[in-house]
């Protein structure tokens, strides 16, 4: 697999990571909540995989790699939690985006 | 002509092996009794197993009654598909008080040498999985377990659930090239099984299989060897992806 995809898949697994996160928070069931963690891992454990792959893997990426990660997650991040908003999903904050995306970002060394 | 009744899954002896059948002495016949008790499986959906697997389920349940005592033990996933094939096993234990999963784990694993994946659960987090999460009801509509499992539980459809399970399987539109067959084949099955569960359809592995066969016009065995060719699959895929998303979007308003 190239550097372009593992990037791609990278943005896609981050992707679902930061929407499961903050699904969580606009939940106030314990029980669902719970799910919400146990997925958000999942997708976490899928994107730590291919981070891993990416090189430098023990440093941040070149500049234009975080600027197009960073941008892309965020987009994609916003889109999928304003379909739900459109539906009458309540209680989803879309303002916590950028920060959730830069944490993760720092988490993985991408940044 | 008397008849004998013995069980299909067994271990120990053969289709056409030669057996002697005598009368046992009271004292063997209850010791007999308390081993059968203690090793006593239920089977639910497993048509067949091979004998070899059947007695590593044995040991890993007398293993693990050993360790904790637990309510109850349920053996599902891929060990209990027919050939050996499996990934990993996977194990659930039932119990009120929290249980060193750890431990078990590792001990399973000198044992069997198989990798081994253990959830731990109250009866009620089992009851409530099974009424509202598909993957729940696919997961135990094979398996086996060491106490007797109800099954009649009604179906509640949290669709703040569905969705989350759901978005994973976004995860083959964006990826389709670079996903393996199994890895492909497990976010179609999420994505049929809850759809199948929102259209309050009866779920098992085979159902689901034979609906993904009917959707998409392929063989299962075709997804899991990575043989299915993006063009033709792709486009159905979303189609089903946006009718599941769309139904689930629909109820998905709080409380709900």
């Amino acid at each position: 697999m190239n550097r372009n995809k593992l990037i791609e898949v990278l943005i896609s697994n981050l992707t679902n990571a930061v929407v499961h996160q903050i699904l969580e928070l606009a939940i106030d069931k314990q029980e669902i909540s719970e799910v919400y963690n146990k997925e958000f891992k999942n997708s976490w454990e899928i994107a730590k995989r291919y981070r891993e792959k990416i090189n430098p893997v023990n440093k941040s990426l070149p500049a234009r790699d975080i600027e197009e990660i960073n941008r892309k997650v965020i987009n994609r991040v916003k889109t999928e939690l304003k379909l739900r908003i459109e539906k009458g999903y309540e209680n989803i904050d879309i303002s916590l985006v950028p920060e959730f995306v830069e944490k993760s970002l720092k988490e993985l060394k991408v940044v | 002509m008397d008849q004998i009744y013995i069980p299909k899954n067994r271990t120990g002896f053969f289709s056409g092996d030669y057996v002697l059948i005598q009368p046992i002495e009271s004292k063997l016949k209850g010791r007999l009794e308390e081993k059968k008790d203690k090793t006593r499986l239920y089977f639910y959906g497993v048509k067949a197993l091979e004998p070899i697997k059947l007695r590593v389920i044995e040991e890993i349940s007398s293993l693990i009654s050993r360790e904790a005592n637990p309510e109850n033990i349920i053996i599902t996933g891929s060990f209990l598909e027919q050939g050996f094939n499996f990934n990993d096993l996977d194990i659930l234990i039932i119990n009120k008080q929290k249980i060193n999963t750890q431990r078990i784990r590792s001990k399973i694993e000198n044992l069997t040498g198989i990798k081994t994946h253990i959830i731990m659960l109250d009866k009620k987090t089992l009851i409530s999985g099974m009424s509202s999460d598909p993957l729940y009801t696919l997961m135990l509509s094979r398996c086996m377990s060491k106490n007797r499992l109800i099954f009649k539980v009604e179906r509640k459809i949290n669709y703040k659930l569905l969705d989350l399970h759901l978005l994973k399987s976004k995860t083959l539109i964006d990826n389709f090239s670079i996903l393996s067959g199994n890895e492909k084949y497990y976010l179609i099955l999420n994505m049929v099984s809850i759809l199948l569960f929102i259209q309050n359809k009866k779920l098992s592995k085979e159902i689901v299989n034979k609906e993904i066969e009917k959707i998409f016009c392929v063989k299962i065995s075709e997804i899991r060897a990575n043989l299915i060719t993006k063009k033709d699959f792709i486009e159905k895929y979303k189609e089903i992806y946006n009718k599941t998303f769309n139904l689930i979007l629909k109820n998905v308003k709080t409380g709900k």
